[in-house]
């Protein structure tokens, strides 16, 4: 690492069926460290191997149950292996629920770690509001969720920050007991003003206080770290700055690596056909935008999956999106590996078509959850692809400004 | 304390969006405003002022004010995760607390439609 | 330019389908402050081509009151003037928002095209399917096809398609400023017109105290009398036509106004539903916007009721003729039922007859509304407001309705958002050069 520009470490980032918009959160808290070595991977990509050679790899939240059908035995064993060879994987959320122990099928084979949760119930307690976000069938039981928004935690262990304070949302994420070799990192403290009350305050405290909110544990080589609030998200630097130093400790731990950045290995090109990709991108995301601003102040909400999404989530993902195309305007070269360029095009083509006929089918009062339910899986797809263009040309940037490195071998085609 | 709209008042000229805007982004846009004049019915010459506040979304009519509870299920029967929550990336009203002039919209509504409730 | 602006100047050829976009100079903007100060400067840059240009002026879309407008400068097939015909309601600001600050239109495209501009990002789009249709058709057609009912659009319909002199530009479903005959040029050029939407953010150099003095001027705005009043009832009888408020009011719905102009100056008028109907209507299409205050009262001069002045309006608006232009040869051909009008609005072919020096549109009355700008040459008096709303961005009716919006602070303004040092010579240099 010491011998190449600071790029940051390669981390992986799950954007596959079941995750939501939340692993955009981690998008942007990587970059606002400069960690540039960014690998996108659905569950295809995990299947295939995707997870060689990175040092983390981030899951954020979602569907726990379609994350762990979608990855399969296959996907299973792979993570399995990426941690026991020494990868850290960084779950939050649904992404933390994900490896622990479970005897329901398809989460029964993802047991890496030793903990329960407390928000597990077989009587359920009578919601006080929002009451389709108040719990998921779990079996014969439920898994409910007495709170959402900000609470306080506590810094658990030994480190020197022990003891202090930090806030953290939760939006669906455990109250976890650690047992065998799980350590604690920090536990639910309290609550705050900005805390949203699903059940009656008492049944809360009594779910979720005291219990852990971030745990870690070893697995060979690897380490497992599972977030019950979701510290990668932008609003909370505190739960960010305590993320980023979980992520540095790790790998201070981990022998130099000699591997070279992933974007060299996916054979990234600077690209004439860069710039009309950009531009191309840009005219189907502002006609996209446009839709969706439209559609946000009407109360709609569409029911994907076992998720409810509202039109303003389509704006998390075309935001998210958009403001990195001025960054990408202003690059000397924009770099892809080749090939994604069409897959990209027609993505961005048909997310400006369905989101058209979202609003068509709106106007005429016609449901639109099939084509929102396409619509957000197009938007994963292209936010895969367009922030691993982004990410690949950030890196190369970044690495060629470096005068000890050669630039990317190929030509400009 | 909340934000209250006559919309029979209300001239539809967008400034309040504009003012909310500029509280929110520090420079002339509309993007980010939870305060919006409702036009889209401009062959019928319908218009009210949409308003977004913590759990609701006000919708201000001419013939009087609606109010619908946001994140709340349209059909209680069915189940979901609880991770969905609704990242509304429009910030709801926080009546300005951080301006100097109160609230914006209603400093800038030219025919004081809007006012500040108790 | 990095303030108050996009930084964008967009040059469209329409022959050879592409787009080019050079960058707004500050040099520029110092000398020609911005509308139609610039828009003047490019024409004369690519005079070759007898462009259209579109420009925004140096204030719309800000915090300055009644900021509303864009404009339109062309060579007038009607006066054979440089023209500057203002671009109201809501899409004058759109414009701005949308991505760029001036837009050349040069050549004639071989098919019927629209220009798409969005975000920064300029489609030259096919017309094809709306050639033919009259505005509104287009503009819904426009607005379903980009799935958003706020697109803001210019458009002609079939008097502009036919490249006849009393056709007219209109905004959204609207008829506008447009005495000029730029609707014939937009048809000539086969340009069924544009369409602009955009969520962009402008800066200002001095935001707080843009917007201190903004309030400031909003309140001394806010003080005048007129301010208890809305529509064009009370314009009307301020110039001197008592009697036209009760002859428009069984017809009034409600009065709107373009961006953040205090004074409401268009009137709605429901033809086929109850205006006082409170709630929405069932009826898609109830009327028609107003804001031409000449041509309403040229109708009702006809001896027309206000309920038929308004159905003429709204024929007009639908077939992209300048009600002006209907009114005049209404009277011309001695025509007084509505039947007659409205045959006659489908046939007209002359443009208006054109007051003043043919630069800035009649549609804006030609004294002062409400307030005293303490003129003593009125006509002089309104070429030069008409300029400096042009120039800066300003609504024109209420131009020649608020002292308060003065020249000086205008040019204040400028210097605070922009990081200008404008003076009122450089003001006076610019409405000179292009007042004709
Ligand atoms: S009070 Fe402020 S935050 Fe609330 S709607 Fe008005 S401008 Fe927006
Ligand atoms: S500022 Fe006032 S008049 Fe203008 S749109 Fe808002 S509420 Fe209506």
């Amino acid at each position: 690492m010491e011998n190449r520009p600071f790029i940051g470490p390669s981390l992986g980032i799950y954007t596959g069926t079941g995750a939501s918009h939340s692993w955009l959160w981690f998008v942007d808290l990587f970059e606002k460290a400069g960690f540039f070595d960014l690998t996108f991977l659905d569950e295809i990509d995990v299947r295939r191997g995707g997870l060689d050679g990175l040092d983390g790899f981030a899951t954020a939240g979602g569907d726990t149950f379609a994350l762990a059908e979608a990855l399969g035995p296959r996907g299973a064993e792979q993570l399995a292996r990426f941690v026991e060879n020494g990868g850290i994987y960084l779950g939050s959320c649904a992404g933390a629920y994900l490896p622990m122990r479970s005897s329901k099928i398809p989460l029964d084979q993802f047991n890496f770690v030793d903990v329960r949760i407390t928000n597990l119930t077989s009587a359920l307690p009578t919601p006080q509001r929002m009451a389709g976000k108040f719990c998921t069938a779990y079996g014969c039981r439920f898994v409910f969720h007495p709170v959402r928004e900000t609470v306080t935690l506590v810094i658990d262990g030994k480190s020197p920050a022990a003891g202090s304070l930090i806030d953290a949302p939760l939006y669906g994420g455990p109250g976890m007991i650690a047992a065998g070799d799980a350590q604690v990192l920090a536990n639910y403290q309290g609550f705050t003003d900005k805390t949203l009350f699903l059940t009656d305050r008492r049944l809360a405290e009594k779910t979720l206080i005291g219990t852990a909110a971030a745990v870690r544990q070893e697995k060979g080589r690897g380490v497992f770290y599972l977030f019950g609030p979701h510290f990668e998200h932008p609003r909370y630097p505190e739960a960010n700055r305590f993320l980023l130093d979980a992520i540095k400790e790790e790998m201070d731990r981990k022998p130099v690596g000699t591997e070279k950045p992933t974007f060299w290995r996916r054979n990234a090109r600077p690209s004439k056909a860069g710039k009309a990709l950009v531009r191309d991108v840009k005219r189907e995301l502002s006609n996209a935008r446009i839709v969706a601003a439209g559609l946000e102040m009407l109360p709609l909400q569409w029911r994907i999956g076992e998720k409810i999404y509202e039109p303003t989530k389509i704006r998390v993902f075309l935001d998210s999106l958009w403001r990195r195309i001025r960054p990408l305007e202003k690059a000397d070269h924009v770099h892809f590996t080749p090939g994604c360029d069409a897959k990209m095009l027609r993505l961005a083509l048909e997310i400006t078509e369905t989101i058209r006929t979202m609003k068509h089918r709106i106007d005429e009062n016609l449901d639109a959850t099939p084509q929102a339910k396409e619509l957000f899986h197009r938007l994963q797809g292209l936010s895969k692809a367009f922030l691993q263009l982004y990410f690949d040309t950030r890196a190369a940037e970044a690495m060629s400004d470096f005068a000890s490195f050669t630039p990317i071998p190929g030509e400009l085609n | 304390m909340g934000i209250k709209i006559d919309a029979l008042k209300c001239t539809n000229c967008m400034a309040c969006e504009m003012a909310c805007g500029y509280h929110r982004d520090d420079g002339f846009a509309f993007l980010s405003a939870c305060i919006v004049p409702y036009r889209a019915r401009e062959k019928k010459d319908y218009f009210g002022v949409l308003l977004k506040e913590e759990d609701s979304l006000v919708v201000a009519r001419p013939e009087g004010t609606e109010i619908n509870r946001i994140g709340e299920e349209a059909d209680p029967d069915k189940e979901a995760d609880a991770s969905a929550k609704p990242m509304l990336l429009r910030e709801a009203c926080d009546l300005c607390e951080d301006m100097k002039y109160g609230p914006m919209c209603v400093k800038i509504c030219p025919v004081d439609a809007i006012s500040v409730a108790e | 330019m990095e303030y108050l602006s996009n930084d964008k100047i967009l040059v469209v050829d329409l022959a050879k389908g592409d787009v080019e976009e050079e960058e707004l100079s500050e040099e520029l903007v110092a000398e020609r402050i911005g509308g139609a100060g610039v828009n003047a400067r490019l024409y004369k840059e690519y005079a070759d081509d007898d462009p259209i240009v579109l420009g925004v002026g140096l204030l719309t879309g800000s915090m300055y009151p009644a900021s509303a407008a864009s404009v339109l400068t062309a060579k007038s097939p009607v006066t054979g003037k440089l023209c500057h015909c203002p671009v109201t309601l809501k899409v004058g600001i759109e414009i701005k928002y949308a991505g760029f600050d001036y837009i050349v239109i040069k050549g004639r495209s071989d098919k019927p095209v629209y220009l798409w501009i969005h975000d920064g990002v300029a489609d030259i789009a096919d017309a094809a399917d709306v050639w033919g249709k009259d505005v509104w058709e287009t503009t819904d057609a426009w607005r379903k096809g980009v799935g958003d009912d706020l697109l803001q659009t210019m458009v002609i319909g079939p008097a502009g398609e036919k490249g006849l002199d009393c056709a007219q530009v209109c905004y959204n479903y609207w008829t506008g400023p447009d005495r000029f005959g730029i609707g014939k040029l937009f048809g000539q050029r086969n340009l069924k017109g544009m369409a602009f939407r955009g969520m962009g953010l402008l800066e200002a150099a001095e935001p707080e105290d843009f917007v201190d003095e903004a309030f400031e001027l909003l309140e001394a705005v806010k003080g005048n009398a007129f301010m208890s009043k809305k529509g064009l009832g009370p314009i009307c009888a301020a110039l001197g036509e008592a009697d036209a408020e009760e002859w428009l009011s069984p017809v009034v719905h409600r009065h709107s106004a373009d961006y953040f102009t205090p004074y409401a100056t268009n009137t709605f008028a429901f033809i086929d539903e109850d205006p006082a109907a409170v709630t929405e209507t069932a009826k898609p299409e109830p009327g028609v916007l107003i804001s031409d205050i000449p041509a309403l009262l040229a109708f009702k001069k006809l001896g027309l009721s206000a309920l038929d002045a308004a159905k003429a309006m709204q024929a007009c608006a639908r077939q992209g003729v300048d009600p002006m232009a209907a009114a005049t040869a209404g009277e011309k051909g001695g025509k007084t039922s509505i039947d007659d009008i409205l045959s006659q609005v489908a046939a007209t072919t002359e443009p208006a007859a054109m007051e003043g020096n043919g630069v800035f549109s009649p549609w804006c009355p030609r004294k002062p509304i409400f307030g005293d700008f303490g003129a003593s040459d009125t006509d002089a008096w309104w070429e030069r407001r008409q300029a400096v709303a042009a120039i800066f961005g300003i609504q024109p009716v209420f131009a020649v309705m608020c002292p308060q919006l003065t020249e000086e602070s205008m040019i204040s303004l400028s210097n605070i958002g922009g990081e200008l040092e404008l003076d009122q010579e450089t003001l006076d240099t610019v409405i000179g050069d292009i007042a004709g």
